[in-house]
Formats: C-alpha cells, structure tokens, sequence
C-alpha cells in the first residue's frame, strides 16, 4: 500500500468549494448527534470523513444530501444551498447510501434506468448510461438478473453504480463497503480512485483507517458528532508528533494493566480492548522495557508486541484516547 | 409530474411481477365469487324440490294436480316421483330422500270434505311449504270455482245449473296475481351480488400494494435515496397513492369483465358502474393509507390493514346481510363497502349514474377524509 | 425434547403479536354472535308488505298475509322504503299492494301485487307462501266478480254471497304435517357456533404458515439444522406448534361459546376429539402451505382463498342439505369442512363417538397424507436432506 502523497488541495474558500458545510448540527430526541461540524470539498477532492460506528457520519451525509433538514448550519453545493427541495443542488450530487438502497425484484438494468430517468435523463439517454455504468461497475454480465439475486459485493457495486449515472459533480458515498469480501472491496475503492482522478469531488465515509489511508487527500475525524481535527493526512500524523504506536497482545488482567501504563510518563494515550492494549507512546523503543514490567506487574501476560509508524489509527486514539474499532 | 409517472410505473411493473399481488386483486376474488355463487345457488332454488305424489284416487281432479307438478317439474323446479302406496311416501319423507311426499285421498273430486295431505321432511322446511302452497292453491282455484257457482246458481239448489255456472266461472281469470319483480326493484342477483362483494372486499387488500410499499422504501433505504434525487418531496407518496388508486382500479375493472364474461354476473351500466367503482378505488386507497401513515413496519401493516379490512367487509354486509341485526344497521353506512353494494343494487333495476351519485359521493367522502388525514401524516413520513 | 422447544417458540411467537390475538380469538367470536343473531338457528323470515293505496280489499290482502300460520312473520312498510330494505337485507322479502288496487278490481281489471325477495331459499319459501294467500284472495275475489256478474249486484254482494256460501259448502281441504328428526338443534347460535370454528380453524392455521415460510426464507431452520437436532425434531416441532394454535382456538371457542352463547356441543370428549381431528387436518395443511409457499405473502393469500373457498364448499356457510347430490359429493371430496360438518351435525342430534367414527377416521387421514407430504418437502428443501438427518438423529433423541 502506498500512501499517496498528493499535494494538499488549496484551502478551499467557500465560493470555489464544491460542498461546503459550515456549523452542521443535528439532535435527535434532545441528543446531539452532530454538533458544529464545518469542512469543504474542492473540486476533484476527496475527503474522508474517519469515525466508529454512531460517530455521526450518516446524520452528516443525511443532511448534506438534502434528507435530514439540519438544526442549524449551512450546507452549500457549488453555492447553491441545500434543503429539502433544492432540486438544482441534488441533481449535482450522487449518494450512495450506507444501506443497499435498491428494489430487489428489479433486474440490476431496470434499477439504473429507473434511477437516471429520476435524475432526469430521457428515456433514450437513460438506455445508454445505464449500459455504461453496468460497465463500469462490472455489473454487465448480469444486468438481466434480479438484483436480490446478486452476492453482497455486487449489490454493493449496483447501489454505486446508482449514484453515478448523472455524471455528478459531487459524489457521496457512506460506508460503501461495509460487509463486502476483500476482493470487492477493493474494487470499489478502485472505481472511486478512478472517480475522482475525473475531477469528480469525493465525499468518502468510513469507520476503516486503511481505506481512508487509500483513497482521501483530506480527512475529517468524527467522534461523538465533533470534527475532532482535519486536514492531509501529513498534517493530521503530525498531530501525534513523535510518538509511536504500540499494540500489546496479552491476557489477563488487561483493566488494571491499562491503569498501570497510564501512569508511566511517555505515554500518551491508551486503550484497552479486549484481546490486548494499544497506546501511543513518545519513545517507545526506550520505554518498552517499562511497558512489559507495568503489565506483567499488573497480572497480565504479553503475547506479542507490535511497534508502528503513527498512522491515522493512531491520531485517533491520540484525539480520543480511544481505539477506531469499538 | 415526470417523476410521479416514472415511480408509479416502477411499482406497477414490481407489482405484476410480483404473484401474490396479481392473486390477491384477481385471481382469489373471482373463484371466491365463482364458488360463493355455486354454492348459494344461482336462482331462486338450489337445487329441485324432490317431491312424491299417490294417486289414491285416479280421477280427473287428482290428474289435474299432478299435472301441476309435472310442469313445475319440466321448468326444473321440483322432481316428482310417483309412489303407489302413502305409508311408503310418508317413509321416504321420513328419511328424507324427498322433501316432501303429496297423498291425494279417494274421492278428491266428488267427495267435497277430502283433504290433500301434505307430508314434508322436517328438515326441508322450505320445501315442505312450497308444497304446502301448491296443494293450496290448486285447492283454493277448485274451490273457489264451485263457490262462485253455488253462489250465483242461489236457492234452490239446482246441480244442472250448478255444473253449468261452474264451467263458466273456471274461464273467468282471478283478478289478482303476484308477479316477482326482484330482478327490477334494485335486488341484486346472487351471481352480481357474490361478484361485487368479493371485489369490493379484496379491493382493501389489493390497494395496499401501493401506500404501504412507502413503509418498506423507507425500511430498505430506497426511500433515502428518491429523496436524495432532484425528485419533488410530494412526488413519491403522490406516486404512492396512484399506484393503489391505479392498481385497485385495474383490479376492479379486470374483476367487473370477468366475472360478467365468465360467471354471468351482470353490473349494470357502465359509466355508473365506473363511477362507483372509482369511488370505491379512491375510498380504499385513503383508508388504506391512513392505517399505513400509522403503523412503523410493513408487517404491521399488513395486518392492521388485514384486521380493517375484515372488519368494514362485515359490517359492509360483504359476508351477509349485517342489517339484519339491528344493533349494527347504521354502521353499514359507515363503511365503503356497504355504499358499493348498496349502489350497485341502484344500478340492478336498469338505474342510471344519477341513482348511484349518492353513493359516489359517500364513498368519495371516505376518500376526502381519509385520504387527508393520511396525506397529512405521511407528509412527515416521507422525509427520514 | 427440542421438538417441544421449538414449538414453544413458535407458539411464543404467534401469541405475542396482538394482531394474531384478534384474529384467532376475538374475531370467531364476535363472528359467532353477529351471524347467530343476523341469521342463526331458526329464524323467522321477515316480509314487508306496502300498501300504495288503502282500501277494504286491499287491507284484506294485508290481514290475509299477517294470518298466513305458516311461521313468517309480517309487518306494514312504507311504499319507498320497501325495496331498499329487500335490498339491504333488512326484510328476506316485500309484497307491494299496487295503488288503486281496490277500484281495478272493482272495475273487473286484473291486478298484479309485486314481490321482491333476496334470492336464496328463504326468497323463495316467503314467495310460495304470498303465492298462496294472494291465490286464496284471488279466488275468493274471482268467485265474487262472479256472482256480481251472473246476477248483477255490485261486488260487495256478490262477496258476501260467496262467503256466505263457503262457509256452508264443504270443500277440500289440505292437511300438512312434518315428519322426520329434527335435524336443528334449536339454539340460534349452535350451527353458527361449529361452522364458524372449522372456518377460523383452518384459515388460522393456515394463514399462520406464514411464519414457517419466514422461518425458511430467513434460514433458521437450516441454523436449527446445523444445531445437533434431527429433522424429525424440527418437523415434529414445527408440526406441534401450529397443531398448538389451532387446538388452543378450538379449545376455547368451543368453552367460551358454550358459556356465553349457550351452544350445545354435545357429547364433549367426542366433540373435543372432531375439534381435535379437524384441527390437525388444518395444522397439517398449514405445515404443508407453509413447505410450499415461496413467500409469506403468498402464503397469506393462498391462505385467504383456501380458507374461505374450502370452507364454502364444505358447507360451512349454507347447510350441506341445500347442496345438489353432486356438489355434496364435490363437498365431501374437496373439503374436510365437509367431514367436520357431518360430524358437529351428528353430535348437535345427540349422536356419540359411534356416530362420528367415519367422519374423524376421514379427517386424521387426511392430516396424516398431508402431513407426510408436507415433511417430505420440507426434507428436500433442507440442505443434505436425508445424510444429515442421519448423522445427527441419535444426537437429536437424547
Ligand atoms: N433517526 C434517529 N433517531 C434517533 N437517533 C438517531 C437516529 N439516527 C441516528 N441516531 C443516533 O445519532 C448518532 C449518530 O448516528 P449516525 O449518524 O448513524 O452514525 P454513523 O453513521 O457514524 O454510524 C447515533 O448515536 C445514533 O444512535
Ligand atoms: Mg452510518
């Protein structure tokens, strides 16, 4: 895997910016669930928007496609606002929504010619662009068949295969891979790389650090509905300064072996899971010692140790104290 | 408007596709129909009469009665077996292989006091009354000759004069007969009658296959979506509520040529039969929609819808007469089932458009309140 | 037992959906007591008689009709109401004495009296009986005109000489009795009470494969499958648990019909044991639906017409006694409602076990055969249908 140092896109300024948010915030039932997030998108840009699960990706997504009226905020689409019936700013968007959003008792054809005739395309043309996202999604082969029929990946490639057919400006895309086999994994980050290698500005969510990693000049990072910090991904790595990270695979009595490390000096942040611990630590290499005394001394037992280059996991649990993963 | 065509034709096409829809609003409502209406028989009689006649006394009068039966019998109407002894008709009403055995005693014509006995089934007791009134009525006819004879011959009592004044009386017509106009007063025949009821009955399933698809759009996230695309908020649940209105109307109209082609049934005129059955398609659409603005799952629903549907069928008199309880008679009025039926027994007796407005309008009432309140509450529903 | 388990379970889920509770015990009920009280048992037929035009004759008519004995029963209606109420269902039949009734006949014009009538036998038995009595009028009249005629006095002469004459006159007269057993058990709600039992016994247990296509669809059963338990022990459970629903909606139909609506079962273990028969005719029919079906809502609907359909052919809906021979015969061949009927119908004339014997041989027959089908489909259906079963059915015993 090789990281893609793209140069950082200018600081996007609302009027240029493609999507811009600024203040976004959304309750349900009293509970804040997106609480003052604000990020551009620039053309032929792709942002991640990095968070566990209930971190408030969707609520965004929602409200920028024009779904979910939010609280307050603002939400422009190449400078156009965005509400619920704003219908000049959706038909610059595709969403590609977290859920396999498409009619299971049609064929893969009459879902994508269903949905570009509501995207405005003419019969004929919605034909044809139907044809060609079935290509492009590789979905060819079985156009014909009903899409409740398809595996798992390939309803996944069909929901993309949706949101592509007007050519948008803008395309949104929520956990897109969530429960799909490696190979169509990687097929689909593939076609979003090529995507946006068009000049199509991306707006890529995910709870997978790697995929982040792969695809996103710029990242946001979501907990608890806050934009805890964003930028390249050098930038955000930069954050954690020199630490490096840590992952202990040990047994035992992993509670009171985190509070142990938190006592030692070098370390910067920690989290306890159920299989191990990882943390964040200034200089590992001279405190490793330290580190499997303060375990063993605890009642825990290591198994393995893994050292790392601080990476986008790490800058997570740097800002939150908390692993990615739970 | 664009998008409203496109989405409704999308669930239209799912919906034939899809074999338990096409069930539902033609296939199980017609055979249930065609089996009611076998069943109950399609004229006055399920089946013949199955009558016994003795013949105890072999004379002209007695001849005349059976002769009665036998062209009763000709029509369908009756059978008539001839049996020699009366202990053995009484046996076979007892046992009920006929419904009823006729013994016609020695003497029944010159013996004035005799007396046709009329031996019926206990079981039988519309047959059993049925012969009942055709041994009257061949006894009153007779009598009723040699009175106006006796009565005009006076004092003294002359039998030449008599017999005379009696074959002159038999020409002279009663002036009072009864004729069956059922089939013109509005009564709708058993056929028509099963046919509509069913119609109108699954039609409150059928037009479920529109609104309530809106609870599992939004289940399955294609709801999102729609919303998501330049598509008009209203557009989707105003496609909604054309696919039922279009899918009940197909449904109906299907029904209405089926059952008229196949079954015999016979609706009455068409533009007042559309009419109603607009209304009816409307009416159903709106209280469908309200029960689904109301529940949370398509499964729920289903079956609150399953539960109304049921419950407006019986008190709409679908399944019997509800007005015969008298408790419930009102409440027939309340349902669009009981306007249906009601204004298509307007159109039995040849009505026109005109006879049936009443009942449109009712039923389009139904559609306007309902239809509102549904509208109102799925307004919300339509966005996430 | 994992049988017992997994009925359990599907007993647990049927009962919780308070929907399910409507249908299966609330409804049979409040069905029971509207059609027992709209139609049940023996009730008298209702005849409006309208009267355009008063008149001597004319309220003649009317008392003759009111007198008529022959157990309908007969009330003045107005002239605009009467077809609407036939219609409705109100009155089964309406006579309408025509305007100017009295004068045609005094004129020497024929006149005609109009009937309408729902059709159905009830129609037809009120029909007879006008018949009847309009035909004595007629008579009584036609004599008159007769006298009035020969001997030109006006007509109400001419009538008093007639009455006076058959008063002496001896004449022929029609004697009527009934024999036979009575085959109505004389409470208004009895028949209504079995007919609507089988009905909701077969539609519930076969709109309640509804679940077991889920279970299908979903994949459970080949999770219970890949669970040490047999495919005898699933499909006995599976069987069990619809049998369970049914048996518990007969059970209390049955009691709670007696209690609130008086309605003689007869000799109860024999009747426990037909509602015991017929309801595993329909738990079986709905196992088999529930193997067939490709998806629940076909399921329901195949479910609707079958419910309905057999149970008016079996005679649930008009006695079987009204059917043609053949279509007793169609009856008894197509629908197990058929058999239930015969057998509810000998218990209400206080038969025993003897006396339904052919009947309940039938039904657990025919709940064997369907039974038998419905597991060999389910069988296939299962992923290495017979080879797991094999290798897992002593697992499954113990
Ligand atoms: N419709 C809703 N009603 C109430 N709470 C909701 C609703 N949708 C989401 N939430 C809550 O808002 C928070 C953010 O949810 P979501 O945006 O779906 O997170 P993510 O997509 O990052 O997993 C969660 O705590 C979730 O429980
Ligand atoms: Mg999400």
């Amino acid at each position: 895997m090789t990281l893609r140092q793209l140069a950082a896109p200018p600081t996007s300024t609302g009027t240029g910016a493609v999507l811009s948010c600024r203040g976004l915030r959304k309750s349900y039932d009293g509970r804040l669930a997106v609480d003052g997030v604000s990020f551009d998108i620039g053309k032929g840009e792709t942002y991640g928007l990095l968070g566990p699960n209930g971190a408030g990706k969707t609520t965004v997504i929602s409200m920028v496609v024009g779904i979910l009226p939010p609280d307050a905020g603002d939400i422009r689409v190449a400078g156009l606002p965005m509400t619920l019936r704003a219908l000049a700013a959706k038909s610059r968007i595709g969403y590609v929504p977290q859920e396999i959003a498409v009619y299971p008792d049609l064929t893969g054809r009459e879902n994508l010619r269903l949905f570009a005739r509501l995207y405005g395309l003419r019969a004929a043309a919605a034909r044809a662009r139907a044809e060609e996202v079935l290509e492009v999604v590789g979905l060819s082969g079985r156009a014909g068949d009903r899409a409740g029929t398809y595996s798992g990946g390939m309803q996944r490639r069909l929901n993309i295969g949706a949101g592509l057919l007007h050519r948008p400006d803008l395309l949104i895309l929520d956990e897109p891979t969530v429960g799909v086999d490696p190979q169509s994994r990687n097929a689909i980050l593939d076609d979003v790389t090529a995507l946006s290698g068009r000049g199509v500005a991306v707006l890529y969510t995910t709870h997978y650090m790697e995929e982040a990693h792969r695809l996103c000049d710029r990242v946001g990072i979501i907990d608890a509905g806050r934009l805890v910090a964003q930028g390249t991904q050098r930038e955000l790595t930069a954050l954690v300064g020199q630490c490096d990270r840590v992952r202990l695979g040990a047994t035992g009595d992993l509670a009171s072996a985190g509070e142990a490390l938190e006592r030692l000096g070098s370390v910067r942040g920690i989290a306890v899971g159920a299989d191990g611990i990882e943390l964040l630590d200034t200089d590992a290499r001279t405190a490793l010692p330290a580190i499997l005394a303060a375990v063993s001394g605890a009642g825990a037992t290591v198994r393995s140790v893994t050292l790392e280059e601080p990476d986008l996991e790490a800058v997570f649990l740097h800002l939150t104290g908390r692993s990615l993963r739970d | 408007m664009r998008a409203v065509l496109i989405l409704a034709g999308k669930d239209l096409r799912l919906r034939l596709r899809d074999r338990s829809a096409v069930l539902i609003a033609v296939v199980i409502p017609f055979t249930l129909a065609l089996i009611f209406a076998t069943v109950f028989g399609g004229n006055e009689t399920p089946r013949p009469f199955a009558y016994a006649v003795t013949d105890l006394d072999r004379g002209p009068v007695a001849a005349a009665f059976v002769d009665v039966l036998d062209r009763l019998a000709e029509r369908d109407i009756v059978t008539v077996r001839r049996v020699a002894d009366p202990a053995e008709a009484a046996e076979l009403a007892d046992g009920g292989t006929i419904d009823a055995a006729f013994v016609l005693p020695a003497g029944i014509g010159t013996d004035g006091t005799a007396a046709i006995e009329v031996i019926g089934n206990v079981n039988a007791p519309t047959a059993a009354d049925v012969a009942r009134s055709l041994a009257a009525a061949f006894v009153d006819d007779l009598t009723s000759v040699r009175v106006a004879a006796v009565a005009a011959a006076g004092e003294p009592h002359d039998p030449r004069r008599i017999a005379a004044l009696a074959e002159r009386a038999a020409r002279f017509t009663p002036p009072v007969s009864v004729v069956d106009v059922s089939a013109q007063r509005r009564i709708l025949d058993t056929r028509t009658w099963f046919a509509a009821a069913m119609a109108v009955f699954f039609l409150f399933f059928t037009v479920q296959f529109g609104v309530s698809s809106l609870i599992e759009e939004r289940a399955g996230g294609t709801l999102g979506r729609l919303l998501a695309m330049p598509v008009p908020p209203g557009a989707v649940l105003t496609a909604k509520l054309l696919t039922s209105v279009l899918f009940g109307a197909s449904s109906l109209a299907v029904l209405i040529v089926a059952t008229t082609a196949f079954m015999g049934a016979s609706w009455g005129a068409p533009l007042a039969v559309a009419a109603l059955a607009g209304a009816a398609v409307l009416a159903a659409t709106g209280v469908t929609a309200v029960v689904a603005s109301l529940a949370r799952t398509a499964e729920q629903a289903g079956s609150w819808q399953a539960v109304l549907a049921m419950l407006l069928g019986m008190l709409g008199g679908v399944f019997f007469p509800i007005e015969r309880v008298p408790a419930l008679k009102a409440l027939s009025w309340a349902t669009p089932h009981g306007w249906f039926l009601g204004g298509l027994g307007e159109l039995a007796g040849g009505g026109s458009l005109r006879e049936v407005l009443p009942a449109v309008a009712a039923m389009c009432g139904f559609a306007a309140v309902t239809g509102a309140v549904a509208v109102v509450r799925l307004r919300k529903a339509v966005r996430p | 037992m994992k049988a017992l388990a997994i009925a359990a379970v599907d007993l647990r889920r049927t009962l919780r959906d308070r929907t399910n509770l409507v249908f299966v015990f609330v409804f049979p009920l409040l069905l029971v007591f509207v059609l027992g009280t709209a139609v049940g048992g023996v009730a008298v037929p209702r005849v409006g008689v309208a009267v355009a035009e008063s008149g001597p004759l004319a309220d003649r008519l009317v008392a003759a009709l009111a007198a008529q004995g022959a157990g309908i029963s007969v009330r003045r209606h107005s002239v605009g109401e009467l077809a609407p109420a036939v219609a409705h269902g109100e009155l089964d039949a309406g006579v309408l004495v025509p305007a100017g009734y009295d004068a045609a006949i005094r004129a020497g014009h024929a006149v005609t009296v109009e009937f309408v009538a729902r059709p159905g036998t009830v129609g037809t038995r009120v029909g007879s009986v006008v018949r009847a009595v309009v035909g004595h009028e007629a008579g009584r009249l036609r004599a008159g005109l007769f006298v009035a005629a020969e001997r030109g006095v006006p007509l109400d002469d001419g009538l008093r000489g007639v009455d006076g004459v058959a008063a002496s006159l001896p004449r022929l007269s029609v004697s009527a009795r009934t024999v036979g057993t009575d085959l109505d058990t004389g409470g208004r709600f009895d028949t209504t009470a079995s007919t609507q039992l089988l009905l909701f016994l077969f539609v519930t247990a076969l709109t309640a494969s509804v679940a077991l296509v889920e279970t299908r669809r979903l994949g459970v059963l080949r999770r219970m499958l890949a669970t040490p338990t047999s495919t005898a022990a699933i499909l006995t459970g599976e069987g069990l648990g619809r049998l369970t629903v049914t048996v518990l909606q007969g059970g209390f139909m049955m009691v709670a019909t007696a209690l609130l609506f008086d309605v003689r079962w007869g000799d109860p273990f024999a009747a426990g044991a037909l509602m015991l028969a017929f309801a595993s005719v329909a738990g079986a029919a709905g196992l088999l639906m529930g193997s067939l079906a490709r998806t629940p809502q076909l399921a329901s609907a195949i479910g609707i017409l079958l419910g309905l359909g057999l149970a008016a052919l079996g005679g649930t809906m008009m006695p079987l006694e009204f059917f043609t021979p053949f279509m007793r015969t169609v009856a008894h061949v197509v629908s197990p409602h058929a058999w239930a009927v015969d057998g509810f119908t000998a218990l209400g004339r206080g038969g025993g076990f003897g006396d339904i014997a052919v009947d309940l041989a039938v039904l657990l027959a025919v709940a064997v055969v369907l039974t038998a089908v419905a597991c060999r489909r389910l069988r296939r259906e299962l992923p290495g249908g017979t080879s797991r079963s094999a290798l897992t059915r002593g697992a499954g015993r113990s």
